[in-house]
C-alpha cells in the first residue's frame, strides 16, 4: 500500500498501480482517452496531465506509477490550461457534428469539451478531411474525421481478440484506422471496438441513426448465446420518452445490447452474438395457446394439458436449457417427481458459428445447460425411452421424434403453423422475466425484466403449479 | 518471388529468430528494390513469410515516405518542404522543378524517369535547401546545381 496525496487528499493505492487509476478508484475525476483498464497503456492523448509535486513539467497521469509522498494536484489552472491547450489540439480536424452523431449524449470528447475545453476554436485552418464512412465490416462503420487516434481499438484487437485486424496507417494529420484492403473485420468480438471508441468515430451498423442515447436506459440482462452467460445492458426506450401516437411497439423494442461490467464473469466485453441478442429475442413469436392446432383459451390449453397428464401412464419432461434457476425450482416443486425428466440443447452452433475460444465463447449454446444438469444430470432424450406423453418445454423441438407420443409444448419462438402439439402454451422470454442463469462454471447471473410480456404469454414458473 | 525469397533468407539469418518482425522495414526496403513500388499484398507476403501480423506491416509501409505505394520513375527526386528548406527558398525551387519536369507534385515524367516528392525534413537544415535523388543528397541548391544535378541523370 501506497500513499500519497492529490488534490491535497491523502490517498491510498495499490503497489504498482498509476495515478490515473489511483484517482479514479477515489472519485477524483482526471479525463483520459487513450487509457483502458484492459488494454496496455498509450498514454497518446495527454488529457490526463496532472501537476507532480518537484517536477518542472506536467506528466501523463495514465502512464505515471504512484510513489510514495508523490504530492498530485489535478485542478490548478496550470492544468486547466493544458487541457484547453489539449482540447484544442484534439478537436482541431473534429468536425462539429455532434447533431447527427450516434454518440452524442454518451460520447466522452463531448463532455470533456463542455467541461475542459473552450466553446470557440482558435483555428482558422480548415479541417482535414478523411473518408467518412469507411466501410470497416458489415457490422461497423468507421468515420475517420471524428476519430482522434486514441488507438483502443487497435490495442484491442492486439491485445484482447487477437485478431490484430485494424491498424493505424499514414502519419500525422493523414493518419487513420483501417484495417487490410483485402481482408476483412471478421474478428467475432469486432463490435467491442464501438463502445471502446471514446467519440463517434466507430458506429454500429445495425444501431445507425435508430435513436438518440438519451431516449434510452439501460437493463442488466444476461446473453443466452452460450453457457458463458456473459453480463449484458439492454437499452429500451426511457419511461419518460415512450411514444404515444407514432409507433407503440417502439416501446417494446430493444435498441441494442452492450456489454454490462461483470468482472466475474464477462470483464467489460461480450461477442458479436451478445449485441445481436435483441435480435434473437425479436424472431417470430408465437403468442396463442393451441389445442391440436386450433386456438384456444389459455384456461382452455392449460385444463386439456392438465387432463393429458392425468391419463398418462409414463410422462416425461425435457427441460429447456433457456430456463432459469427460478423456473427449475417450479417445476422440480411442481411436476418433477411425478416425471421422468431429460435435459435438453434448445440450440447448437449454427453453421459457421465461432464455437469456442479461450476468451469468452463456449461451445455449449444455451445458457443454463449448467443449472438443468446440476438439477437433473446430464440426460438427453432418446426414442427408444418409451414415453406416452412429453411436456417439451423450450425452442427448438421439432427435429426430435416423439414416437408417436401426445406432446405438451411450452415454447416462445416460431410461426404458429409450425407447431404440431397437442397442447401449446406460449411462455416468456429472457427479456419478459426476471431470473439468473448458472453458467458453464456454475456462476451464477441474474437478470432483470425489461418488457412486460404479451397478454396471452405465460411465465413457464407460474405454469408449473397449475398443471399438477 | 524465389530470387527474392533467397534474400530474404540470407538477410533474416543474420537476426535472431526470435526478433522477427525487426525484420520488418529490411525486408521492405530489399522488396522495394526489386519491384519498385510496394503495394498490400507485398506487405501480406513479408508478413507471411515473418508469421507477423499483416496489419503491423501495412502500418511500416505507410508510415515512411522512402517506401513507395504507387509506381515511381527511376529518379525519385525527393525535395524537403519543411522550415529550415522554405526558409531558404524550397519553395521556389519546388516551383522550379514542376516547370523543368513538367510534372506536379507525386507525378512522374512521360519518359519513365523522373518522379518528383515533397517529404519532411531530411534532416539536412544546415546546409538547406536540401533535396534527396534515389539515395544520394543534395544540398545548398539552386536552380543551376538542380540544373547540374539533373544533367548528369541519364
Amino acid at each position: 500500500m501506497i500513499e500519497l496525496k492529490i488534490d491535497n487528499k491523502m490517498v491510498a493505492a495499490n503497489e504498482g498501480e498509476t495515478v490515473l487509476q489511483a484517482a479514479l478508484r477515489h472519485g477524483i475525476e482526471i479525463p483520459h482517452f487513450c487509457y483502458h483498464p484492459c488494454l496496455s497503456i498509450a498514454g497518446n492523448c495527454r488529457i490526463c496531465l496532472v501537476k507532480v509535486g518537484g517536477r518542472p513539467k506536467l506528466m501523463p497521469s495514465c502512464n505515471l506509477a504512484v510513489a510514495p509522498n508523490m504530492e498530485i494536484e489535478t485542478d490548478t489552472e496550470e492544468v486547466a490550461e493544458a487541457r484547453r491547450a489539449v482540447m484544442r489540439f484534439i478537436t482541431l480536424n473534429h468536425p462539429g457534428e455532434c447533431g447527427i452523431c450516434d454518440k452524442a449524449g454518451e460520447c466522452r470528447l463531448q463532455d470533456y469539451h463542455v467541461r475542459y475545453g473552450e466553446p470557440e476554436p482558435i483555428s482558422i485552418e480548415p479541417k482535414s478531411r478523411k473518408p467518412k464512412f469507411y466501410d470497416l465490416s458489415p457490422r461497423i462503420l468507421l468515420d475517420n474525421e471524428r476519430c482522434i487516434l486514441c488507438g483502443c481499438c487497435v490495442r484491442f484487437t492486439q491485445e484482447v481478440s487477437g485478431s490484430h485486424q485494424l491498424g493505424i496507417v499514414e502519419r500525422g494529420s493523414h493518419a487513420r484506422v483501417e484495417r487490410l484492403e483485402t481482408g476483412a473485420f471478421d474478428d467475432p468480438y469486432s463490435d467491442n471496438v464501438i463502445g471502446l471508441c471514446p467519440v463517434g468515430a466507430l458506429l454500429s451498423r445495425d444501431f445507425l441513426y435508430r435513436s438518440r442515447v438519451w431516449y434510452l436506459e439501460p437493463v442488466r440482462s444476461v446473453c443466452t448465446g452460450c453457457s458463458r452467460c456473459c453480463s449484458v445492458n439492454v437499452w429500451r426506450r426511457n419511461r419518460h420518452w415512450h411514444l404515444r401516437a407514432l409507433g407503440e411497439e417502439l416501446n417494446r423494442t430493444a435498441y441494442r445490447v452492450t456489454p454490462f461490467e461483470n468482472p466475474e464473469i464477462n470483464g467489460p466485453w461480450i461477442c458479436n452474438k451478445g449485441y445481436d441478442l435483441h435480435r434473437f429475442m425479436a424472431r417470430q413469436r408465437v403468442l396463442q395457446p393451441m389445442i391440436a392446432g386450433r386456438g384456444a383459451s389459455v384456461e382452455e390449453a392449460l385444463a386439456e394439458a392438465r387432463r393429458l397428464l392425468s391419463e398418462s401412464i409414463n410422462p416425461a419432461a425435457l427441460v429447456s436449457a433457456h430456463a432459469s434457476n427460478e423456473e427449475l425450482a417450479a417445476f422440480q416443486a411442481a411436476l418433477g417427481p411425478r416425471l421422468a425428466v431429460y435435459s435438453r440443447e434448445d440450440y447448437r452452433p449454427a453453421p459457421g458459428e465461432a464455437v469456442e475460444d479461450g476468451l469468452l465463447i463456449r461451445g455449449v449454446k444455451n445458457p443454463n445447460s449448467y443449472g438443468v444438469q446440476a438439477l437433473f444430470g446430464h440426460r438427453p432424450y432418446g426414442v427408444i425411452n418409451g414415453h406416452d406423453l412429453l411436456l417439451v418445454w423450450g425452442d427448438n423441438a421439432e427435429d426430435t421424434s416423439f414416437d408417436g407420443a401426445r406432446v405438451i409444448r411450452l415454447a416462445s419462438f416460431g410461426t404458429q403453423q409450425e407447431f404440431t402439439a397437442d397442447v401449446l402454451i406460449p411462455v416468456s422470454t429472457t427479456f419478459e422475466r426476471s431470473g439468473s442463469f448458472s453458467n458453464f462454471e456454475g456462476k451464477v447471473n441474474r437478470f432483470d425484466k425489461v418488457f412486460d410480456k404479451p397478454e396471452l404469454v405465460q411465465h413457464a414458473g407460474e405454469l408449473f403449479g397449475r398443471l399438477a | 518471388m524465389s530470387c527474392l525469397a533467397d534474400k530474404f533468407d540470407r538477410l533474416s539469418a543474420t537476426y535472431p529468430a526470435q526478433m522477427r518482425s525487426s525484420l520488418v522495414l529490411p525486408l521492405l526496403h530489399l522488396m522495394q528494390e526489386e519491384k519498385g513500388h510496394l503495394t498490400e499484398s507485398d506487405a501480406v507476403f513479408i508478413a507471411d513469410y515473418l508469421g507477423v501480423p499483416a496489419m503491423q506491416v501495412k502500418e511500416a509501409l505507410s508510415w515512411y515516405t522512402m517506401l513507395q505505394r504507387a509506381p515511381v520513375g527511376r529518379h525519385v527526386i525527393k525535395v524537403c518542404r519543411n522550415i529550415s528548406c522554405s526558409l531558404m527558398g524550397a519553395e521556389r525551387l519546388i516551383d522550379y522543378l514542376k516547370q523543368k519536369l513538367g510534372i506536379g507534385e507525386g507525378e512522374t515524367t512521360p519518359d519513365g524517369r523522373f518522379t518528383l516528392l515533397l517529404v519532411e525534413c531530411l534532416a539536412s537544415c544546415g546546409t538547406a535547401p536540401a533535396m534527396q535523388v534515389n539515395d544520394s543528397y543534395h544540398e545548398e541548391l539552386s536552380e543551376a546545381r538542380i540544373d547540374a544535378i539533373l544533367e548528369e541523370l541519364s
